[in-house]
């Protein structure tokens, strides 16, 4: 429809000008040509039956790759290395489902969010000379979607590791020894009770906003003589500087940036579901993709000892409880708290 | 007259003494009889157990049909599979502490360990005035008033520190946010410590108390004669003009009702989790 359109133009074009006379320019008519879409949608030339068909097939495909963990290439898996003090680990993409309370052994009452690890894949290795010699890294992704509305290009990293396509794909910089094979898949274990997490996440959007909103700034006095100065951010800057100097807090928009909570305190993991319960707010709206990884805060590294390196693999630890819990919280089979 | 009197009383009598001989005998016998069957030394008095009194006529299917208010997920954007991650929590909390039935109006009884009351353990009798939050969140009002004071006491339904919570009267009021009893006499809101529970029924219709309050002299903590309220349980005509109250229903919206978009049917999916608590709660272990 549209390169027909386009055509049409293009035939009729001419035909104007010469109706218009040549009085005007034909450089006038340079804004009316449009460029022509060659890119073909998968329904293009489908019929609905078939559209249908396809849609199914490949969910059913793709679930099945996910739920087997179904990996086409077939060689062997990559040779494991001991963790070794300053290993970086790979981390997760998981999904914010929302926020519960939780209560400890002692009866006092946390709130945390609980993060989703869905379909989470390491996707694709970059060894240190592509990372321009800083260090190694793993790109992850999570949450399947629709291949049918991804190009080629896009869909070659996916089809190499043997995955869906993502909605999130990250990079997390590891270590070398903590380098895991594309197409593995990455669970909520591989984060374990007690140990502490960066999370990192873009944040709701909040538009355009004055200082008092984005920086706190005090404002002035609604009365005493104000006029038209209530929410205004005041002086700008000393007066022998004779300028505003750079990074100056002013007006302008707000949040939709990406923001790393650090150190938040994990509570509780849950193996069946995948669900993370981490220690208080974490940046983003609900349903939003976000990025877990070991914490960099210096005095909270003694939590990230033994735990499953480079990752936690089901062939070892199957045996694993339903649900982990941290030593402090209360598990809601217990008996009443009596805190005598 | 009298003679044939006397004569009717001893006959009276005797047929009495007959029955109360008959019962003695009957129950002798039966205890003989549980005593005789194991032949050992005599163990240690145990009491009977109690007698259960069990209704033939209530069945599973007279029960009431409830479902507490907090499983409700509210209307919002939220993925359906944290509700549900929540209520595994919440029905695993339900097997060991019994939440009864209960509504705003309603008397409870809440027993909770307090690290700064004498004996750890706390206990406190009121009305319920509020409930709120939904999940494992969900929230209670329970307001009293002790030693001429008001006081009110939020409790978090799924605490650990709760260790029991009592009905002592099941009913409802007219309107479901009794919060406007902070405004009304205090003799509303005063509820006996020591009360006891009062016997009711698991079928039929909730017992509905048409009690309208009388109101302390205003201002009031807000205004409750105001639509957005809705405030049956209050005599409005012992404390407003009937022109004020005219006034107050210029904040009224009646175009609200018929907001496509404010509407929430929940019949559907109240029935949804209905079954997938009590088929939970039906389980062991």
């Amino acid at each position: 429809m549209l390169a027909w359109s386009s055509r049409c133009l293009l035939h009729r074009g001419p035909r104007l000008i010469s109706l218009r006379a040549a009085a005007e320019s034909p450089a006038h008519l340079v804004g009316c040509f449009r460029t022509v879409n060659t890119t073909i949608r998968f329904d293009e030339h489908l019929t609905e039956d078939n559209q249908e068909y396809m849609r199914k097939s490949m969910a059913e495909e793709y679930r099945k790759q996910t739920t087997d963990k179904l990996n086409p290439l077939k060689d062997e898996p990559w040779p494991r290395h001991e963790w070794t003090e300053g290993s970086q680990r790979v981390g997760l993409v998981a999904v914010k489902l929302g926020m519960a309370p939780i209560w400890m052994k002692t009866g006092e009452k946390h709130a945390v969010t609980m993060l989703q690890v869905q379909d989470c894949h390491v996707l694709k290795y970059m060894s240190k000379e592509d990372m321009n010699g800083h260090s190694a890294a793993l790109l992850v992704g999570g949450k399947n979607v629709s291949p049918f509305y991804r190009s080629d290009e896009e869909m070659e990293m996916f089809r190499n590791a043997g995955v869906p396509p993502k909605q999130k794909v990250t990079t997390f910089k590891v270590s070398d020894n903590g380098i895991i094979k594309p197409g593995t898949p990455l669970f909520a274990a591989h984060f374990r009770p007690g140990q502490y997490v960066d999370v990192t996440a873009k944040t709701i959007g909040k538009g355009f906003q004055g200082v008092m909103k984005r920086w706190g700034f005090k404002g002035q006095p609604a009365t005493h003589g104000q006029t038209k100065t209530h929410r205004r951010p005041g002086s700008s800057g000393p007066v022998d500087a004779a300028k505003v100097f750079k990074g100056k807090k002013m007006p302008g928009m707000m949040g939709d940036v990406y923001i790393t909570a650090h150190g938040l305190k994990i509570w509780r993991v849950n193996t069946k579901y995948n669900v993370l319960y981490v220690q208080g707010s974490v940046p983003g709206h609900k349903n939003c993709v976000l990025k877990v990884r070991d914490t960099v805060l210096p005095n909270r590294k003694s939590s990230l000892r033994s735990l499953p390196f480079p990752t936690y693999f089901t062939e070892e630890e199957g045996d694993l409880d339903e649900d982990l819990y941290e030593d402090n919280v209360f598990i809601h089979t217990d008996q009443s708290l009596s805190l005598t | 007259m009298a003679v044939c009197a006397k004569g009717l009383d001893r006959i009276l009598f005797s047929t009495r003494l007959f029955q109360n001989l008959r019962l003695r005998n009957e129950r002798s016998i039966s205890t003989s009889l549980c005593r005789l069957a194991p032949d050992e030394k005599p163990t240690k008095f145990t009491p009977p157990p109690k007698p259960v009194v069990m209704d033939k006529t209530l069945t599973a299917e007279s029960l009431r049909k409830f479902l507490s208010p907090e499983f409700i997920p509210p209307r919002q954007r939220t993925d359906p599979f944290k509700f549900y991650m929540e209520r595994i929590d919440m029905i695993r909390r339900r097997k060991v502490l019994t939440i009864p039935e209960f509504y705003v109006g309603s008397i409870l009884a809440v027993t909770m360990a307090d690290i700064n009351a004498s004996g750890k353990i706390n206990r406190f009798v009121g009305i319920c005035t509020q409930r709120s939050g939904k999940g494992l969140g969900a929230t209670f009002i329970l307001r009293n008033i002790i030693d001429s004071q008001g006081v009110e006491i939020c409790y978090d339904m799924y605490s650990p520190r709760i260790q029991k919570i009592d009905l002592l009267r099941f009913e409802k009021r007219l309107d479901d946010n009794l919060m406007y009893l902070r405004d009304a006499l205090p003799e509303y809101s005063t509820v006996d410590q020591d009360m006891k529970p009062e016997p009711f029924s698991l079928t039929g219709e909730v017992p509905l108390n048409d009690l309208k309050v009388k109101m302390l002299p205003k201002p009031w903590s807000k205004r409750w004669e105001r639509p957005k309220f809705n405030i049956q349980g209050i005599r409005f005509d012992l404390s407003m003009s009937e022109k004020k109250m005219e006034h107050a229903q210029k904040w009224a919206k009646p175009w609200d009702e018929y907001d496509m978009l404010k509407e929430y049917d929940t019949s559907k999916l109240e029935q949804e989790i209905l079954s997938e608590v009590q088929q939970e709660m039906s389980k062991q272990g």
